[in-house]
């Protein structure tokens, strides 16, 4: 037996800790505490990752051997992004939760999450891996449910299931990829995945386990359910920090230039415009930031399996923008008076155009430094998903202003202050790693080229906004986007019906199978039949020997 | 005094059982300290044993009880994995029970039985020879008798009927296979392989499948599964320890060393045993699972989450492939840890709410937090919730399928996650979100009811979260395929 740990302690420490303040809620005595200690909990993390996350932790006794440590690429940069949005977020929690036992039950898991949410970063190996991604996604749940609401209810439902079934693909994929590496670690199970025996399977379970939690279309349905039902911290770091953990999963494990690799640049691509015309028929600010989600995803994903370096720093900044939308519609809901809710507004409209792509915006860098990976066509389909981005966060934005000042005293300030903290991370941070990333001088960005790329599609994608309200406006009252798109304005705004028919057919057939089943059970109960049988299986053994 | 030690180990269950039924009723102190001191002796005993035969060592005893006719005990890596469960759990279920039964009727009686039911599976697990095994095997059935009529109303002496009716035919199985085998072989240890080659292949082909008839029986495959859900009838404690030490891994232990010790993986590979038996295996896990959805008592549930949970164990024997044995055997331990958990705490339900039905649940989170908190931890495990106990046994069976070129054992293994999660979800649901019923009573058990659970529930995290280190189950089940069955 080695030493209990071998290396650098910080790795381990910055997961652990989340977890040690997890316990903390369980005494009601320190519950007040221990949601001030979720903003806490994410620091060390991002201490490490300010680092540049030095060293690695070698556990041999835990699990099967756990090995902690930064993945490559620009996974550091994801990495700090998710512990700042959660640290954040946690702050919003403090301030805006009473110290009731449901807070306290949101705090533990809270932390929960927030640790698998770091360790996915840091497995290097599958098992390790498997745990924390386990933990991002099921202890999540109670992040969707925490209001108890019919609606998040039912968005955990579906939530619970889908997660589930994406942990068994991702076990079995991992599984068949570790057997044909014949070992646990991560970098030898991707270089064996393309060469793996039925790596089809191998890799589609992956993507199917990984596009799960990420959102790809089309497994996303949970996704512009579950994110909206959240409160609104909860929303902020499904949205910013969760989802980002099906992206490492599939930087780390798809293989590029593999069939997958196109299935997922295509849906991918096809689900970041889709999903944003989609995000136009909503109601909800937070359900359309959801469907903004999905899109976004859509080209973070698509740049993963086009192997596109810039996929991190892309995901990062999208994690600072979304992590800001989301808190700031919480914000805008507290906000005391009218010049409080303008001040918030303007916060999420900078928040918007930087994922827009706004000209010298952290999102038009994000989008510049992909496109110096791609070809010319790829890179146009990029700067066009700029247009259907500005439809929908201008709809974001319109609907968001339509609601009322609360007028009661609150936090806002700190509310306000920590959530424009990350609209400035936005803009700013991905200023800071430009050079690092691309290569390209600081002033790159102000040519006239990337201005231009940068700047029509926005151009076009507000014009088109005024054209179809223009358009729409005499026949319909103002201010209802909804009757922009070609829709009847009746159909329902959420996407899935509560009863899937299909599902409901499913369910019968279930039922009946079940009801088989029993009868058949009945049967084998019966001594004398089971006795009959046990001879029975014992020559239907023997028989089969005889073919063996 | 090394000669003696595994008659010793087995003694420190015999000789309680023995004294146990002339204890009055009313000493409770004198029974008490006759159990747990055997259960506290008995588990120094097997801790001083594995550091020893970590070390290499192995002990043998021999009691001679007629003519030609040997007990052979003994001590080695396999053995002492079986043993330490059952004195560990041995241990806590009587802590269980002097508790839940408190002042009832019938005590000697039932702890005399009880003891007696331990000192025959540590029989079963030192048993050196075939021979010794099945006259352990059969005390084992007739033990057992007794303590699932323990409540002597209706359902129980039906449900103790029952399983006799199983039983017996499987001995006979078991009986037959032995002197098939032995009339040709002479008798079989189980440190020299017997020459098989005397007999001829179709004939060892019977004679394997006659032994899992026999086995079975006791390992609850189906179709002869049936008697498992109907001794549920017994009291909680005896349920515990039939489902997570007693007779279910009896028969599944029983399997192991008659693939391992009597004809070797290599020979049942080699008759094309190793699949048909596999497909039983899964077909059992899969059966069992679809049967445990159905059901809408808590203690049936689990039973048929045992039939299906244990077969995991088989599969793993029959597999044949070096990781696919470790998976199997680290799951007898694991198994054992979450399933004693879950019956403890479904019969703590019962005892402080009169809680015997799966809607009866709702809300008990809250009003039973530390009952809970252990069924929790042991449902998540059956499901295969990392890092808990079950996870491990589930990855390295299905890393062992793939080894063994059977990748449809991952889909077998699948499927019995996402339906273990079907019908220990719910559960958990209920239990924590769902509002308490109107008429909901219970309050949380007596520490000395808890503690148990507590430290099992504790038990199958630990075996998880630190399963690369030597000292744990799976260090040991790595340990015993590594060294004596992997050539």
């Amino acid at each position: 037996m080695s030493g209990v740990l071998a290396g650098s302690v910080w790795p381990f420490v910055i997961v652990v800790i989340p977890l040690l303040i997890g316990l903390v809620p369980l005494v009601p005595a320190w519950r007040g505490v221990a949601l001030w200690l979720l903003a806490v909990a994410p620091l060390p993390a991002f201490g490490f990752a300010l680092m540049g996350a030095p060293g690695a932790s070698d556990l041999p006794d835990l699990l099967l051997g756990v090995v902690l440590g930064m993945a490559p690429g620009g996974a550091i940069l994801i990495f700090g992004m998710v512990a700042a949005v959660w640290a954040v977020a946690g702050l919003h929690v403090a301030l805006t939760f009473p110290p009731d036992q449901k807070s306290a039950i949101l705090a533990g898991f809270w932390c929960l999450t927030l640790s698998g949410n770091l360790a996915v970063f840091l497995a290097q190996d599958i098992v390790t891996f498997y745990v924390a991604f386990a933990a991002v996604s099921l202890a999540a749940w109670f992040i969707v449910v925490h209001q108890r609401t019919d609606r998040a209810l039912h968005a955990g439902r579906i939530y619970i299931v889908l997660a589930v079934l994406g942990e068994a693909a991702l076990l079995v994929g991992l599984v068949m990829g570790a057997s044909a590496a014949d070992s646990l670690r991560i970098e030898d199970v991707r270089a064996a995945l393309p060469g793996a025996p039925s790596s089809m399977l191998v890799v589609g379970l992956l993507v199917a386990g990984f596009g799960l939690k990420a959102g790809l279309v089309p497994l996303h349905v949970w996704l512009p359910l579950a994110h909206p039902a959240a409160p609104v911290p909860g929303s902020a770091v499904l949205s910013g920090a969760i989802v980002k953990a099906g992206v490492i999963g599939m930087i780390l494990f798809l293989p590029a230039g593999s069939d997958w690799a196109s299935i997922v640049i295509w849906t991918g691509a096809f689900g970041a415009f889709a999903a944003a015309l989609w995000g136009l028929t909503q109601a909800d600010p937070k359900a359309i930031l959801a469907y903004s989600t999905v899109s976004q995803m859509g080209v973070i994903l698509a740049l993963v399996a086009m192997g596109v370096q810039g996929a991190g720093y892309y995901a990062m900044h999208h994690g600072f923008a979304k992590g800001a939308l989301f808190l700031l519609v919480g914000v805008m809901a507290a906000a005391p008076g009218k010049g409080a809710r303008r001040a918030a507004l303007v916060a999420a409209a900078l928040a918007a155009l930087s994922v827009a792509g706004l000209p010298l915006s952290g999102g038009a860098l994000a989008k510049a430094a992909a496109k110096a990976e791609m070809d010319r066509e790829a890179a146009l389909v990029l700067t066009a998903t700029g247009v259907s981005t500005t439809l929908l966060l201008v709809w974001f934005l319109k609907t968001v202003a339509r609601g009322a000042v609360a007028h009661k005293p609150g936090p806002f300030r700190m509310l306000f202050a920590s959530a424009a903290a990350l609209v400035a991370a936005a803009w700013l941070v991905p200023w800071a790693f430009w050079g690092g990333q691309t290569g390209l001088a600081l002033y790159y960005p102000l040519g006239a080229a990337p201005l231009y790329e940068a700047g029509w599609p926005l151009l076009v994608g507000s014009a088109l906004a005024m054209i179809l309200l223009r358009g729409w406006l005499p026949s319909f009252p103002a201010g209802d986007l909804l009757n922009l798109l070609p829709r009847p304005p009746r159909l329902p705004a959420l996407p899935v019906p509560a009863r899937l028919p299909a599902l409901e057919r499913l369910r019968t057939r279930l039922g009946e199978v079940i009801d088989v089943a029993r009868d058949l059970e009945a049967v084998m109960r019966h001594w004398p039949r089971a006795g009959l049988m046990m001879v029975g299986v014992g020559a239907a053994l023997l028989a089969s020997l005889s073919f063996g | 005094m090394t000669a003696a030690l595994p008659l010793l180990i087995l003694m420190t269950s015999l000789v309680p059982a023995v004294l146990g039924f002339f204890v009055a009723q009313e000493s409770h102190v004198l029974r008490n300290t006759l159990n747990l001191g055997g259960a506290l002796l008995k588990l120094g005993l097997i801790v001083a044993m594995l550091v020893a035969v970590a070390g290499g060592a192995s002990y043998e005893s021999e009691v001679p009880l007629a003519p030609g006719l040997v007990l052979l005990l003994r001590v080695d890596a396999l053995a002492l994995l079986f043993v330490s469960l059952s004195a560990t759990l041995w241990l806590l279920t009587t802590l269980y029970a002097i508790r839940y039964f408190g002042a009832k009727a019938e005590l000697s009686r039932f702890f005399g039985f009880f003891s007696l039911c331990v000192a025959a599976t540590t029989g079963i697990a030192l048993s050196g020879s075939l021979i010794s095994f099945f006259i352990f095997f059969e005390l084992l059935t007739l033990s057992t008798w007794p303590l699932v009529a323990h409540k002597q109303d209706g359902a129980s002496l039906r449900a103790a009927r029952v399983y006799l009716a199983y039983a017996l035919p499987g001995s006979v199985a078991l009986l037959w296979a032995i002197i098939w085998l032995e009339s040709s072989t002479g008798p079989v240890l189980f440190t020299e392989p017997p020459d098989l080659s005397v007999l001829d292949p179709n004939a060892l082909r019977a004679i394997f499948v006659l032994f899992i008839l026999g086995l079975g029986v006791k390992a609850a495959v189906i179709p002869l599964h049936g008697w498992l859900p109907t001794a549920m009838a017994a009291p909680a404690p005896v349920s515990a320890l039939l489902h997570a030490v007693a007779v279910v891994k009896a028969g599944a232990f029983g399997m192991v060393r008659i693939i391992y010790d009597v004809f070797g993986s290599e020979q049942m590979v080699a008759l094309g045993l190793s699949v048909p038996l596999a497909a039983l295996a899964s077909a059992t896990i899969l059966w069992g699972s679809i049967r445990a959805l159905q059901q809408d008592e808590i203690k049936k549930r689990l039973a048929f989450s045992t039939v299906s949970q244990v077969s995991y164990i088989l599969l793993g024997a029959a597999l044949a492939s070096p990781l696919a044995m470790i998976g199997g055997l680290v799951h007898l331990v694991h198994q054992g840890l979450m399933k004693i958990t879950l019956f403890f705490c479904a019969g703590i339900y019962d005892e402080q709410a009169g809680i015997k039905r799966i809607e009866e649940l709702d809300g008990m989170g809250a009003r039973m937090p530390w009952t809970s908190a252990c069924f929790s931890l042991g449902a998540m495990g059956m499901i295969g919730l990392p890092p808990l106990a079950g996870f491990v046994s589930k990855f390295y069976l299905a890393l062992g399928g793939i080894e063994a070129g059977a990748p449809w054992v991952l889909g077998v293994l699948a499927g019995s996650t996402l339906l273990n999660a079907a019908y220990f979800l719910p559960l958990l649901h209920r239990l924590w979100f769902r509002p308490a019923r109107a008429d909901a009573g219970g309050s949380e058990a007596a520490p000395a009811l808890i503690l148990p659970a507590v430290v099992t529930a504790a038990g199958s995290l630990g075996v998880g979260l630190l399963a690369a280190s030597d000292l744990s189950p799976l260090g040991w089940a790595n340990l015993i395929v590594m060294r004596d069955y992997v050539p």
